[in-house]
């Protein structure tokens, strides 16, 4: 399967998945014009991972600010990592917090209450 | 016409920090938004009100975007839908998000209906509404997820308070007000 590499811009997060290493990175802002369209072909691309292949996947967000839309499509990606984690696949979730951002380490916990799989919750220094 | 003086004088009573009055493209939106950070910065606030307000931002002002992408508008009622005016000012320890959009006649009832429905519900029944709204299937074609409103709501210090007023022919204005 070939890699999935989106550069960032000022509302949309960087997209980096190595579908050798099943190291799946997003980080930065996220508040794109249609964020639903941005997001369609990045959860196509772990569909299509969790079906051809077997290895492990691990999803490490370091995402600053999420728009609504943003978290829809999130919660969506985390649905079918959920799905997989149940059915047996090896699947792990680093979400990575500003430390000093209150809201994000909520919204981080609460997207932790409705699932099982291996879910970490990193604060972090921000980047100056 | 207030001069500039006046108009000087009153945004500085009213403790309004920015005013945009125009149309709301996504650039318009995104490069606002980075003015607003920094103001919020230079004000030393907390780093949660800051995301506050920002979230608050953004989801009124891309809920204007949003409705005037709909498919169901005529390209008359695309422009007047996309010219809004987006206010962020501080009373006392608040900040208030305010933001107004035409819309057309018939869309008045519904939005006015969500919102009272909104205003009704605390902290933990918004919560539960949110989740709710977050899991459920989205129609075809959707630009948005539809979590807008009651993300603002959550993010309130207070229920959402809007009005619709009567604006040009065939359209209100609605005007939403949000308090942080």
């Amino acid at each position: 399967m070939d890699n999935l590499h989106i550069v960032p811009t000022g509302s949309s997060p960087l997209v980096d998945f190595d579908a050798e290493t099943g190291l799946l990175r997003l980080s930065g802002e996220s508040y794109p014009e249609n964020a639903l369209e941005f997001f369609r072909p990045i959860l196509a691309w772990i569909s299509a991972f969790l079906e051809r292949d077997t290895r492990p996947l691990t999803l490490e967000l370091r995402l600053t600010y999420m728009n609504t839309s943003s978290i829809k499509s999130l919660m969506d990606i985390l649905d079918d990592l959920e799905d997989a984690h149940q059915g047996g696949r090896e699947v792990r979730l680093h979400w990575y917090c500003d430390e000093d951002n209150g809201r994000a380490l909520e919204m981080a916990e609460e997207f932790r209450e409705d699932l099982t799989l291996p879910f970490q919750i990193i604060p972090e220094k921000a980047a100056p | 016409m207030l001069t500039l003086p006046e108009l000087r004088q009153r945004l500085t009573e009213d403790g309004i920090l920015i005013c945009l009055n125009g149309p709301f493209s996504h650039s318009i939106i995104e490069e606002l938004g980075n003015a607003v950070k920094k103001y919020l910065e230079n004000e030393e606030l907390q780093k949660t009100a800051m995301m506050d307000v920002f979230s608050v931002y953004i989801e009124a002002t891309q809920n204007v975007r949003n409705y005037a992408s709909r498919p169901d508008l005529d390209d008359a009622a695309r422009v007047q839908a996309g010219q809004g005016i987006v206010v962020i000012s501080r009373e006392g320890d608040h900040h208030v998000v305010r933001c107004g959009n035409l819309v057309r006649l018939e869309d008045g009832k519904a939005l006015s209906e969500r919102l009272e429905a909104l205003r009704g519900l605390d902290k933990a029944a918004l919560k539960a509404l949110y989740k709710e709204h977050l899991r459920r299937e989205l129609p075809p074609g959707a630009r948005g997820a539809g979590l807008g409103l009651v993300e603002m709501a959550r993010k309130a210090s207070a229920p959402l308070e809007y009005r619709l007023t009567p604006a040009q022919e065939g359209f209100l204005l609605f005007s939403l007000r949000v308090t942080i």
